[in-house]
């Protein structure tokens, strides 16, 4: 599906209607299916009339035969019709939600490390659940619509055909009944909403349960959460009650009502009958009429409410395509490097070719690589080109940080960075972050769970080390890359990087002394500037709030 | 793939569940079944009547009054069958979903450990959503088919048993059709739910990781990862799109059939006299009738399947077997003992091997080591989560596995860095562990974990205050303080805080938990240099035990560890403070 670009201030209509454009074919083919399968079943009760009339009350065998063939034939184009519409509405509806799901991706990948800011996680995960399918639906039940319309259509001109005064009885009675019905909606709306909501809730509260069931189980309070959860679950209970009752009403009425039309229909029809002016096929017919009716009228008023979900669905999935990454994407300057990187805002420097540590407040460090990442605007310069302006600035950096995650997958390719590169490098990488081990207790082609969840922190952390590393940029940011790893592997990795990152600018961001002392050169900030550089020793002398912040002691 | 994922029930576990939610309301169900049925008789009268009018048996006018009669009754009949189907359902439902939180919640612990929640997360949210689509919109009308069904056959052979025979022409294709695909369509929409699950899944993920994709221009792989996942997604819809394509057209045809059939044999009888013409329209209105239960009954039978396969994955998360059996031992005294500790999670790959300690009343065990060496291991042994594959982990001379969870639970308590905000007051994630503690009693835990996030009363995790991860870790251990039990294994509790904050929170945390037997897995060797006693353990080995101070002076493989990570300058820095 083609991205629509940014929705702007449109309404809810817009998302739906770009999704209509996309498949036309497949809206015409499920509107034109419904409407050969709506005709179908519309004619039935009117050759059933003819049936009677001609084949049995004129005792013609030959009619009745040829009726009959004709019933079978229209069974053939109804069976044909529905089985082509459903399949093209499956498709309808597959096209909308597949289509949808890789937009707001997209829109997710491009939004980037400013996505949460904008967004919480769970909102997002419901518009690729929920309002995905929801509007996929709303282009699905587009065909059942149509089809609804014109069968009432259809049926309607076909008794004014036979009789103009019940034609127009049910031609008033099927508006009337319509007009009657609508005040019942509207209760059984507003519960259904208020239901949807404490369901929502509940599903909430379950998923909390599930998420925090290692803590449950580790330390207690099952018992209080399920009470608790079995309290929201008989409130949702209770609110389905409502609804039921609302709904109840509903479906008496839809009982009630077409079922009065359909005797004053029979009555008059019998009058009728009785005064000639009517055959006994056709009060027959007519009395099918006004039962096949009440179908079509169930099918609006479905259409009806899934539309109106469909729009709110369509506007929590336009909050998501109207998403931007804070940062614009890269400038257009192809900059020959290397080139030290400079963030003003803080004064730090890295030098190419160069390993700097930065000791700063977690703070600090997070604005400062946020900067130099490219992930946060800031004034940061390539050489003596604003870092915004490099074409490739993805390519020449990467803040790797330990909120990143490991993504589901084989193991070794879910390492690999996004270019190919030679299977060495990759396995160059994981022997400098000391990985190897932890590669080799699952296997290279083991499938890594989701946010490699079997592994312990430590793993985990060298694991990503490695991705790091293999990702192989001219500069390389580490967020405190070894703070879960045990003081022996922290100290053989540090004591490597520096021979493995030959050439390239690196900067590790740490308090740890295994660090500070193997790296070429350290810099200290507080409050978002540099206040000290050099070596670990002249710094550990010369600024007390270095020393305090890389103290063992 | 097989060990992350719950097991799901079989079809017969499924069958005997319904059957148990079937007729825990006996009374209830009769009442449903009573008006449904009443409704759906008051509902045969109008062809009947129709049937007369054609026949010219009875005034127009009276047999109008009379099929008012049946209209209005029918209408309050279904507007009362529905509501008591609702109620009815409503109740089954949330006893339903109540039953499977109860069976969440009493996973064994090891499972939980180890495999993690994420396939529980789409049980608890999308099967219990299917389910209850299920038992809300296909049971009822299910119901109402079946005994619509029923009533409408009894009617047609009331109204002349020779026509009612034509509508048998429709059993064989119908039948033969539904066997045909019953037999597949589970399969094929469990598949098709996995697949769709792998797109959200995979959706969450990227989600999740907005910013490590674009810091490592992982958006096209991501994308990629969509397009096969959309891809697999589609073959199992086209799977079970092919089975419909069978059903339906069968089904249609199937309806039609004995309308034929029904109008040819009332033709050709009512020529030789042997049914009236409104015998014969009767026949055709109801035959007609039948359609639209038919037709809603096994359309249904997608969603009950549905509602099956799902109802079948909730059960399951009762399938797990226990992973421990209370004996009933007594133990004499809470010290935890290990003896010749093995432990493998693959058979021939041992991550412990042969592991012995004795924990001293009240002492605090520093357990320290590389990576990878099986300290988390090690944790869960002395927790109780797992028991060890040979040899034998013990409190007060009975295995700490055959204890009962809440005597486990007043023994030791693990808390790892995997930790859970629950959606709630700061206060309602303390009272877990004891739901009538004091306030005061919360807030001297909080003040023992130098609390710096929101007051008791703020909502936080879900839908409340966001906390940061070193939050949340104080929220643990606040937790187990209130817990209070003899021993604690805390597996690196405190390394999400910065360095100072955590030394600090240790120490505060030591006074608290003076008298109680701590053991800490830490990769800051403060830990270890505050501890009484350090475990060095190296390839699933305890190497070296002892004070820090022995272990420093036994120069080992501790010492080196110790020179290494407090950095070989440590003077200089106190001097030069000392300076100032």
């Amino acid at each position: 599906m083609k991205d629509p670009g940014p929705p702007g201030d449109r309404g809810p209509w817009w998302y739906l209607a770009v999704l209509a454009a996309n498949m036309p074919g497949r809206l015409a083919a499920m509107a034109g299916w419904g409407v050969v399968h709506a005709l179908s079943l519309a004619f039935v009760p009117a050759v059933l009339g003819r049936a009677l009339d001609a084949g049995v009350v004129g005792a013609d065998t030959s009619a009745l035969f040829a009726w009959t063939g004709v019933l079978l034939a229209l069974g053939c184009v109804q069976a044909l019709a529905d089985t082509l519409r459903h399949r093209v509405s499956v498709r309808a509806w597959l096209g909308a939600a597949y289509g949808t799901v890789q937009l707001v991706t997209r829109r997710a990948t491009a939004t980037g490390a400013a996505l949460p800011r904008k967004i919480s996680t769970g909102e997002m995960v419901s518009v690729g659940a929920a309002d995905v399918s929801q509007v996929a639906t709303v282009l699905e039940i587009f065909g059942r619509g149509v089809s609804a319309v014109v069968t009432i259509a259809a049926v309607t001109s076909l008794m004014l055909a036979s009789s103009v005064r019940l034609g127009l009885v049910v031609l008033v009675g099927v508006p009337l009944i319509l007009a009657l019905a609508a005040p019942l909606l509207s209760p059984y709306r507003r519960r259904e909403e208020r239901y949807r909501e404490l369901n929502g809730t509940l599903i909430g509260q379950a998923t909390d349960i599930v998420a925090g069931l290692r803590v449950l189980r580790g330390v207690g309070g099952e018992r209080l959460f399920a009470d608790r959860y079995r309290a929201a679950s008989q409130r949702v209970r209770v609110s389905g009650a409502e609804v039921a009752r609302a709904e109840s009403m509903l479906s008496g009425a839809q009982v009630l009502l077409p079922g009065l039309l359909l005797v004053l229909v029979t009555w008059l029809g019998a009058r009728a009958v009785a005064d000639g002016s009517l055959s006994a096929g056709q009060l027959v017919a007519f009395y099918g009429y006004a039962v096949f009716l009440v179908q079509p009228l169930k099918v609006i008023g479905e259409v009806a409410g899934e539309t109106m979900r469909g729009t709110v669905a369509s506007r929590r999935i336009m909050a998501v395509l109207a998403l931007e990454p804070d940062v614009p994407a890269a400038g257009t300057a192809r900059v020959p490097g290397p080139a030290p990187l400079t963030d003003a805002a803080s004064g730090l420097v890295l030098r190419p070719g160069r390993v700097t540590a930065l000791v700063a407040s977690p703070a600090d460090t997070a604005a400062i690589t946020a900067r130099l990442g490219r992930h946060a605007p800031g004034d940061v310069t390539y050489g003596d080109v604003p870092w915004g302006d490099v074409a490739d600035v993805r390519d020449r950096v990467l803040v790797a940080v330990n909120e990143d995650r490991l993504f589901a997958g084989p193991l070794l390719p879910s390492l690999a960075p996004a270019r190919p590169v030679p299977a060495a490098r990759l396995d160059e990488a994981i022997a400098v972050a000391h990985a190897a081990d932890v590669v080799a207790s699952t296997g290279a082609d083991a499938v890594v769970a989701e946010a490699g969840r079997e592994f312990s922190g430590g793993q985990r952390q060298r694991l990503r080390l490695a991705r790091a590393l293999a990702a192989d940029p001219e500069i390389l940011v580490l967020v405190d890359p070894t703070s879960a790893v045990d003081a022996h592997t922290e100290a053989a990795i540090a004591a490597v990087l520096g021979p493995a990152r030959e050439g390239r600018t690196t900067l590790v961001c740490t308090t740890s002394p295994l660090w500070l002392t193997r790296v070429d050169h350290v810099v200290h900030v507080t409050e978002g500037s540099v206040t000290a550089e050099g070596t670990h020793p002249d710094l550990l002398a010369a600024s007390p709030s270095y020393a305090s912040l890389v103290s063992r002691d | 793939m097989n060990a992350r994922h719950l097991p799901v029930a079989s079809r017969q576990q499924v069958r005997r569940y319904a059957r148990v939610l079937l007729t825990r309301h006996p009374r209830a169900l009769a009442g449903v079944l009573a008006l449904h049925a009443a409704a759906a008789v008051s509902g045969l009268a109008a062809p009947r009547l129709l049937g007369a009018l054609v026949d010219g048996d009875g005034a127009a006018d009276t047999i109008a009054v009379a099929l008012v009669a049946f209209v209005v009754a029918q209408g309050v009949l279904v507007r009362y069958a529905y509501l008591a189907a609702a109620r009815l359902g409503e109740r089954v439902l949330a006893e339903l979903r109540e039953e499977f939180v109860d069976r969440v919640v009493e996973l064994p612990l090891s499972r939980i450990e180890r495999a993690g929640t994420g396939d529980l997360v789409s049980r608890s949210t999308r099967d219990v959503e299917q389910m209850s689509e299920g038992v809300r919109e296909a049971v009822p009308d299910t119901v109402i088919g079946v005994v619509t069904i029923l009533a409408t056959v009894v009617a047609l052979m009331l109204n002349g048993p020779l026509l009612a025979a034509a509508c048998l022409v429709a059993l064989p294709p119908l039948y033969l059709v539904t066997r045909w695909y019953l037999r597949r369509a589970r399969d094929g929409y469990l598949a098709e739910n996995a697949a769709w699950t792998q797109i959200t899944d995979g959706f969450a993920e990227t989600v999740d990781g907005a910013r490590t994709v674009e810091a490592y221009g992982l958006a096209d792989r991501r994308h990629a990862r969509g397009r096969d996942d959309i891809a697999a997604s589609w073959t199992a819809e086209r799977y079970t799109m092919r089975l419909r394509t069978v059903l339906f057209p069968t089904m249609v045809l199937a309806f039609v059939l004995p309308v034929a059939a029904t109008l040819l044999a009332g033709g050709l009888l009512h020529a030789r006299g042997l049914v009236t013409l409104g015998q014969l329209t009767t026949a055709v209105l109801y035959v007609q009738q039948l359609t639209g239960p038919v037709e809603t009954l096994l359309y249904r039978l997608d969603e009950f399947q549905l509602a099956g396969s799902s109802l079948a994955r909730l059960l399951g998360a009762g399938e797990v077997p226990p992973d421990r059996v209370a004996s009933g031992e007594r133990p004499r005294g809470t010290e935890i003992e290990l003896r010749d500790v093995r432990f493998a999670y693959r058979p021939g790959q041992e991550v412990l091997r042969g592991v012995d300690l004795t924990l001293r009343r009240g002492e605090r065990l520093a357990i320290v080591g590389p990576s990878g060496a099986g300290k988390s291991t090690l944790a869960r042994i002395l927790a109780g989560v797992d028991a060890p594959t040979s040899g034998s982990a013990t409190a007060g001379g009975v295995p700490l596995t055959a204890l009962p969870l809440d005597d486990l639970r007043r023994t030791v308590a693990l808390v790892t860095q995997e930790q859970h905000v629950f959606g709630g007051t700061v206060a309602d994630n303390l009272r877990m562990v004891g739901e009538s503690l004091p306030d005061a009693r919360l807030r001297a835990a909080l003040t023992a974990v130098a609390w710096d996030g929101p007051a008791l009363d703020v909502r936080v995790g879900t839908g409340g205050a966001a906390l940061t991860p070193a939050q949340t870790q104080q929220l643990a251990l606040a937790r187990l303080i209130l817990a209070d039990p003899p021993t604690l294994v805390l597996d690196e509790a405190t390394s999400l805080l910065d360095q100072r904050a955590a030394r600090t929170l240790e120490r505060s945390l030591a006074a608290v938990l003076e008298g109680r037997t701590v053991i800490a897995i830490a990769h800051r060797l403060t830990t270890a240099h505050d501890a009484d006693r350090v475990a060095v353990v190296e390839d699933g080995r305890i190497t070296e035990l002892g004070p820090h101070e022995t272990l420093l002076a036994a120069n080992g493989p501790y010492a080196a560890l110790w020179t290494s990570w407090h950095g070989p300058t440590p003077t200089l820095a106190t001097t030069s403070e000392d300076d100032h």
